[in-house]
């Protein structure tokens, strides 16, 4: 047609979409190490999840720093002078910190037996474990020109992802055990049904949208993306799970296993067409 | 009967012994020579692939009868700066007296959150290899050539403009070009629905251009082959 279109890049690469995956299992896992000091079936998993979690940061912290144009100055966001609060990736950075911090104390309190210290730390931790989905979906939700994104449900989006992937990764964990299974389930059933209940929301506001919004629900509901988001991650990761895991069967060790699996898979292409699909439009402007 | 916008106490508008810079386009005068682009490619050596400001086109109408609609593009230096919101350092800040929009470069971490803020892609990532700057992994935008209109300069690109299309100047200086065009003409900014309150006014634009493009209908991977063809130009 002889028109001229300048093709802009993505903001965003795919490493923020492994990122946001890691810190979504990281949050979880801090949950299930806090429910076993409410929840006794769950005691298995303290350790291991807080080891776990703990190993999600240092890869998520890598990914992250890596990500930067110009990694070494990411120390500039601990710099009072130049820190900007009104930018979520600010407060971002200090809740993944403080979240560090704590987790290494409450790893501390635990190999020292100190249960009164591991209680209070479990408890704290679980707070900045819940502020990190809260802080990567306030992240997207405050691009007020980005579809999808611009939605006050994500950080609730990424809360139950987090909780779908991390009790997925816990129920793994877990093994043969019934009791934090049967417990596991339940938070793997619910979870994933809400996740399912959100992205309906989310796609049905889209698909009411302007041209931006009417552009991204195409994008994400055709070709390789459409498999993604629609196939993989909201059929295969959220829906399949759920009625597997509500039918008699869900409670065999085998459908645990595949539940969780479609739901790792699932809530990682959740993540992929969600900070993707929303740039591509973008490009076009 | 005219009566002042009202104002929200974040413009800098109409406050007074302040100046609020803007730039009038006038698209019924461009001709789309693109002398704009590359005299502020001149102006600040940005590298292949990246532009401060660019002029694209769409071709409009039925042969015999058909126009082409041009839409010159750069920063609009918001009054409401959603990049200056949404950095962690303030490596993106804005000038309250001339309402530029900058970049400290020196400061800058390369997270691109305000690359991803800004609605219309007026940011851009510098390359890791240039050869007359060390300025480089890092966000570039438009200045509005604030080094030239400091010292009574007007921007490269207006200076350059052949059909006068591009008019720059003091809004709050009721006696300026621009608030003349302003005043008189019917003007529009992109994408007033996103709150910005940006400060680069049309006149006459088509909404082939302003909106988003019927060429974003296009399948995905139709529109990949498309990207792909328009990136491999800038491979050297």
């Amino acid at each position: 047609m002889g028109d001229y279109v300048w093709f802009h890049d993505v903001s965003w690469h795919a490493t923020y979409a492994i990122y946001f995956f890691v810190i979504g299992i990281l949050a979880g896992l801090s949950f299930l190490s806090y429910g076993s000091w409410r929840t006794p079936a769950l005691r298995p998993l303290r350790e291991k999840a807080a080891y776990g979690s703990l190993v999600m940061l240092a890869i998520g912290g890598i990914l992250l720093i890596a990500d930067l144009s110009q990694p070494l100055r990411f120390l500039y966001v601990f710099n009072p002078a130049y820190l900007n609060l009104s930018s979520p990736l600010a407060w971002g950075a200090l809740n993944i910190v403080a979240f560090g911090v704590c987790s290494i104390l409450y790893i501390l309190a635990l190999r020292k037996g100190d249960e009164a210290k591991g209680r209070l730390f479990a408890t704290v931790t679980a707070l900045l474990a819940l502020g990190l989905p809260v802080y990567t979906g306030y992240d997207l939700t405050v691009h007020q020109s980005r579809p999808v994104w611009n939605t006050p449900i994500m950080p609730v989006l990424f809360v139950a992802l987090a909780i779908t992937s991390g009790s997925a990764v816990g129920s793994l964990l877990a093994g043969a055990n019934v009791e934090a299974q049967k417990v596991l389930r339940q938070y793997m059933l619910w979870s994933a049904g809400a996740v399912a209940v959100i992205l309906v929301s989310i796609m049905g506001t889209t698909n009411y949208g302007g041209s931006a919004s009417e552009l991204t629900f195409m994008i994400m509901t055709t070709g390789t993306m459409g498999i993604l988001f629609v196939g993989v991650g909201f059929l295969a990761g959220s829906v399949a799970p759920a009625v597997m895991l509500y039918a008699p069967m869900g409670k065999s060790q085998s459908v645990l296993v595949i539940s969780a699996l479609l739901i790792l898979a699932g809530s990682a292409a959740l993540r992929y067409v969600i900070l993707m699909a929303p740039q591509e439009v973008q490009t076009l402007y | 009967m005219s009566e002042e916008l009202r104002l929200s106490p974040i413009e800098t508008r109409g406050v007074a012994g302040k100046k609020r810079y803007a730039m009038v386009v006038d698209t019924r005068r461009c001709i789309g020579c693109m002398a704009c682009q590359v005299a502020c490619k001149a102006e600040y050596d940005t590298p292949l692939g990246v532009n401060r400001t660019w002029v694209p086109y769409k071709v409009v109408g039925k042969y015999p009868n058909v126009k082409k609609h041009f839409l010159p593009r750069l920063c609009n230096h918001c009054d409401d700066p959603p990049c200056v919101r949404n950095c962690p350092v303030e490596a993106t800040f804005k000038v309250e007296d001339g309402g530029f929009v900058l970049q400290r470069y020196e400061r800058c971490i390369g997270c691109r959150s305000c690359m991803a803020a800004c609605p219309y892609n007026a940011r851009f990532m510098l390359p890791s290899h240039r050869t007359y700057t060390p300025i480089t992994n890092v966000v570039d935008k438009c200045t509005f050539c604030f080094h030239r209109v400091t010292q009574n300069l007007v921007p490269a690109c207006v200076q350059t403009c052949i059909g006068r299309s591009r008019v720059f100047g003091d809004l709050n200086d009721p006696n300026s070009e621009v608030s003349y065009l302003v005043a008189r003409n019917a003007t529009q900014v992109l994408r007033p629905e996103e709150g910005t309150k940006p400060y680069v006014f049309y006149i006459g634009a088509d909404r082939n251009t302003t909106e988003f493009g019927r060429d974003a209908y296009l399948r995905p991977e139709v529109m990949e082959l498309e990207r792909s063809a328009f990136k491999n130009h800038f491979k050297i």
